[in-house]
Order: C-alpha cells, then structure tokens, then sequence
C-alpha cells in the first residue's frame, strides 16, 4: 500500500528534517549553562511560521523535538522532557501571537516570544520535576536574557531567510 | 485587508505591563521582618516577637509590657515583699488576708487547677520549696533538707482546697499554706502581656518568657514555629507549627536544681513525698491559656510517667509530651501528629487519646 | 520589525530588570548577629532593638553596637583598632574581628529556623 503524501507534509517533513538536523550540530557545542542553546533550530520555526502558518510550525517544533530525540539518544530521559516542554510553551504562545489584531508581530516578535516561552517553559518543568531547590530562581532572569538576546537574533535571521513578511495563518 | 487601529492595543499592553509590575512588587514583600525585643522580667529574659507592627508602635507595646511584667512580678513575688507575700503574712498569722481583686482571681484560678490536678499543682507548699533552698535567686548549694523536716511539712499538707476566697478575704484553715505560683504566675502573667498587647491592636506575637511562651496570629503568611529544646542534649528535639492562639510551656528538671553528692535536686517538688519528682526529665504541654498550660506542665510532670493521661484529661489539656528518666518520649496520638521530630526518637510510649 | 515588535521588545526590555531585582536581592535582609569570643560557643543575637553588647575577651571588654539592622565595633582594647576601623557591617555574611581580644562577629541572614524555642 502506498500512503498518499501531500505537499504539504512534504513541506513539513523537509523542514522538519532541516530543523532536526541543525538541533543535533548545535547539540555539539557545549552550552555555557544548563539550559542556554543558541536555539537556532528555532530560527526554521519561525521561519515556517511566517510562511506556512501556524500548524505547520507546531508540526515542525514537535517532530524536531521528537525525532532529535530518538536520533540523540535522549527520548524519555529528563533532557527530553524540557524540550518538550519548552516547545510546547512555545507553540502555545506561537498560537496566542498569531492571534494579535492588525499587522501583528514580525518574525522578531514571533521568535523572541518563542523564545521566551520555551525558556520558561524549560524552567518550570526543571523547577517542578527535577530541582524544585529554591536558589534556582536566581537563574532564571540570566536564562530569560539568554532566550532575549538569542530570540532576537533567530528573529532577525528568520526574517532575512524568510522570502514572505506575512502574518501567520492557522 | 483592513487595518485596525494599533493604538487599542496600547491600553491593553499598559495594564498588562502595569499589572506584572505590581506582581513583581508584591512578590518582594516576601520577606516581612519580625520585630524583636528582649527585656528582664520575672527573673528571666522576656523575649518579644511582633509580626506586622511598624517599629514605633512595636516599641511601645514592648515597653508597656515590660513595665506590666516588672509590677506582676514584684506583686506575686513569692518570697520578696509584694502582695503575695503580704497574703502569705496575713494567712500565717491570722488564718486571713485581705487582697486586691487581681491577686483573689490569680488564687482562685491557682486553686481551680490545683484541684483539677488532684493537688499535683500544688500552689500552697512554699514552706516546703523554700525548705528546699528554692526560694532565692541564686541556686542552692545543698546538702538537701532533713528527711523528718520534709516528713514534718509533708504531713501538714496544705492544700488549695484549704483555702476559701471571697469577697476581698482569702480565708485558710490550715496553717501551713504558704501561696508560691512559682508554677503558675509565669503563665498568668504571659496571658495578661497577650491581653495587653491585643488591647493595642497587635494581633501577632510570641511572649516569651524564658522558655515558656504564648503566641498568637501567624508569622505573615505561615504560621508560628516552635522549636522544643532536648531536654538532656543542646539542640530541638522537636517542633511544632503553633494554630492560632497557643501556649507551649515546658517544665524540666535542669531548670532550677543542684547537684548533692552525685544526685540532683531539683525545684519541682511532688506535694505527697515532700522531694522532687523523680520519674519525669520533661513535661512540655500546648494548651490556649498560659497559665493552665503552665499549672499543668507541672502537675503532669509530678504525675509521671503513668499517670499523666488521666490527669491531663482533668486539666483539659489536649497536647502532652513527657521524657522519662530513661530517656522515653510518651505522648498522647493528637500531640504526635502535630509534632515534628528532628531525628526518630528512640523509644516513643503512645498513651490513649486524651 | 512591526510595531507590535517593538512594543514587545520594550515590555520585555523594561520587565527583565524587574525580575533580576526580585530574584537576586531577595537575601533576607540580615536578621541576626552572632558573636563569638574566644572558643566559647558563638552566640547568636537579634538584631532589633538598637543597643551595645559587652564582650569580655582575654585582653579586655570590646563594645558592639547593634543599630539599624547593622552592626559594628564600637570599642576595643586592641592597640591598632582594626576592628573598630572595619565600620558597620551591613549585609548578611559580612564578617568582623578583634583578633588580639578573639572577638569575631558576624551578620547572618538566614531565616532562623524556629521563630522561638520552648524549654
């Protein structure tokens, strides 16, 4: 039997697969703190965002999440649930943006607030499942300033990768 | 496509950057400090915590109490001059003594819980604690008293119940009774302190007067917590988190004692055998009323080890824990549960309910 | 960037110091003082009300003041004054010492434990 393919799913499986691919180089860099990445792989989340909309963007977010995983070696371990997490929170956000009146938010706005939503996403779940230690707290503005600065800088560069300045459709 | 006004937007973002602003700010009051004040009452040191009381203020009730605390303690001294000691005088001589309405409510409060404690409290033996050697403010030196002078005293048996109150007139039968409230003032004292601050409004606070204390309201936004120090070893053997209005108080034998030869002797004397109660180590109780928390924290003590329950039913007195001489914590299942200990104690005897 | 980036960036931009502010000066202001002389057990003292503390050390009695949640050597025997010259401490786990007398004092902050002790 042979499965029929859209060109959508197509769309996303490539996307994905990019995604996912640059999860994994970028899982080789050591990361300065626990829980600070660059999060380039964001960068094609908003890209698709911007271009394909908002499902396709969640498609993406949670096949790279998923699939790094299993290609890693981490599905199910703690690291894999902050990612899930943190995508989850993101895509939730992603959702709420999308639905701003007007002209809404660019690729900036789209990338920072996923970004910050994935951090915080990351250290509830690290704060509530893992180390519920109350000195972690301190961590958290330097984590929020990582997913700032990194978030603004994905959204800059999505916004010169992405060849449409459209507002998401779902 | 149309485009909708963005400056309704910026309403919206207001409030919302207003409101995490104010979340923000109340989340750092987190840290509201108690204030703290220690002044020398009642031969001890009278440790004050207030919570959610602006300095000023906390000040002033500090100093009212401290005030209060010196009169209380001169009026019920029981062996310096003061009105107890004036009734004390008028009893031994005459059978009678007039007094002042506080002092006939102290002593008829002091003679109600000692009959709830079958005399265990006993508020009449000052002969027998100053025999002792209890009646000064240094510790004695020993050697203890001699053994037909104690038997003498023992069977003179004063009692509260020897005592009638009326009218302004304390009346005694017996010649014997001689009021020390060293078991009992402390706690009277504490509760009128408790009154007195909420007379000025305050609604949290611990009095506490060396080790034995009364506390009302919460710490903010948890409640009180008590550490209950090891009787034998430096350190908390336990703690509790006090609900509302509470006293905790504890009677122990390294609180006033010597050492004779290799046994110690201390201040808690058993009214039926004339000499310190020997079975118990510790007798702590939590109870409202500061003053039946301290009349019963020694009367349980003077109970021991196996008599204690039916007389903390008596009393009415819901929380007890006892360490026996061998080291046994005994307590009854309502205290266990409110209790937190800091390491698993070796031997725990559970009484039944009260 | 849309307008809406903006606004966004300028919320974002002006709640970050906020919450370094609540999450890293959220040190209990300092609550108590502990003294130690000699090899004495240390003790630990409120730092309310405002007063002087005597200590007695091998070469004579050293003057603490205990003011404003802060404190400081006030006097010492000791010939060179260091540790009157060390001034107030102020924050939790600022440390100051007589070392010819053997007086150390030290604010903590720590939240104690128990808010009072029953024995």
């Amino acid at each position: 039997m042979q499965i029929q393919t859209t060109a959508e799913d197509q769309r996303i499986a490539w996307l994905a697969a990019l995604a996912i691919t640059i999860h994994i180089l970028e899982s080789a860099f050591p990361s300065p703190l626990p829980g600070i990445k660059p999060g380039l792989a964001n960068v094609i989340t908003i890209v698709v965002l911007v271009q394909f909309g908002w499902r396709s963007a969640a498609w993406v977010s949670l096949l790279r999440v998923l699939c790094g995983s299993l290609l890693l070696g981490t599905f199910l371990t703690p690291t894999f649930l902050l990612s899930l997490g943190g995508a989850v929170c993101s895509i939730a956000i992603l959702w709420l943006a999308c639905r701003l009146p007007g002209r809404g938010f660019g690729p900036v706005g789209f990338s920072l607030l996923a970004a910050l939503a994935h951090m915080t996403g990351q250290f509830t779940i690290a704060w509530l499942l893992f180390i519920p230690h109350p000195a972690l707290w301190r961590l958290f503005p330097v984590l929020l300033t990582a997913a700032l600065l990194f978030g603004t800088v994905g959204g800059i560069i999505a916004g010169g990768i992405s060849t449409r300045q459209r507002q998401c459709s779902t | 496509m149309p485009r909708p006004a963005l400056p309704q937007l910026y309403p919206l973002l207001r409030t919302l950057t207003l409101a995490l602003v104010c979340l923000l700010a109340a989340c750092n009051r987190a840290g509201d400090p108690v204030y703290r004040d220690q002044f020398f009452a009642f031969g001890t040191l009278i440790d004050l915590s207030l919570h959610g009381v602006d300095t000023p203020r906390a000040e002033q009730a500090s100093r009212a109490l401290e005030q209060a605390f010196t009169q209380m303690h001169s009026d019920w001294h029981a062996w310096q001059p003061g009105a107890l000691q004036q009734a004390n005088a008028g009893l031994a001589a005459h059978g009678q003594a007039s007094v002042d309405p506080a002092m006939a409510a102290l002593i008829q409060e002091a003679n109600r819980l000692s009959t709830l404690s079958n005399g265990l409290f006993n508020p009449v033996i000052g002969r027998l604690v100053a025999l002792w050697g209890f009646h000064n403010d240094e510790p004695p030196q020993g050697p203890p008293p001699a053994a037909d002078r104690i038997r003498q005293l023992v069977e003179q048996a004063p009692a509260s119940t020897d005592v009638r109150v009326d009218d302004g007139q304390i009346r005694s039968r017996n010649p014997a009774v001689r009021y020390d409230l060293g078991a009992f003032a402390k706690g009277h004292a504490i509760d009128r302190g408790i009154e007195q601050l909420e007379e000025l409004g305050i609604q949290n606070a611990i009095i506490n007067a060396g080790g034995d204390l009364r506390a009302i309201g919460r710490h903010g936004n948890r409640p009180w917590r008590i550490g209950i120090r090891d009787p034998r070893k430096p350190g908390v053997l336990a703690s509790i988190e006090l609900a509302g209005d509470e006293s905790v108080f504890t009677s122990g034998d390294y609180e006033r004692f010597y050492e004779h030869e290799g046994r110690r002797y201390h201040h808690i004397i058993d009214p039926r055998s004339g000499y310190p109660a020997g079975a118990t180590v510790s007798a702590t109780v939590i109870h409202p009323v500061a003053a039946t928390a301290d009349a019963a924290a020694t009367a349980l003590f003077v109970a021991g080890p196996d008599a204690w329950p039916a007389i903390a039913r008596q009393m009415g007195v819901k929380y007890v824990m006892l360490v026996d001489r061998e080291g046994r914590i005994h307590l009854n299942p309502a205290m266990q549960a409110r209790l937190k200990f800091e390491s698993e104690p070796e031997a725990i005897v559970m009484s039944e309910a009260l | 960037m849309t307008r809406a980036d903006r606004v966004l960036m300028a919320i974002v931009l002006c709640t970050l110091p906020l919450l370094y502010l609540h999450f890293w000066t959220d040190q209990e202001p300092a609550t108590v003082l502990r003294m130690q002389v000699a090899d004495m057990d240390p003790t630990v003292t409120p730092l309310t009300p405002d007063r002087h503390v005597q200590l007695a050390g091998p070469i004579g009695e050293s003057i603490i003041e205990i003011r404003a949640g802060q404190a400081r050597f006030l006097d010492s025997p000791c010939p060179g004054k260091v540790c009157v010259h060390s001034g107030w401490l102020r924050e939790a786990g600022q440390l100051a010492a007589c070392l010819p007398n053997r007086i150390s004092i030290q604010l903590l902050g720590n939240r104690p434990r128990f808010d009072a002790i029953n024995f």
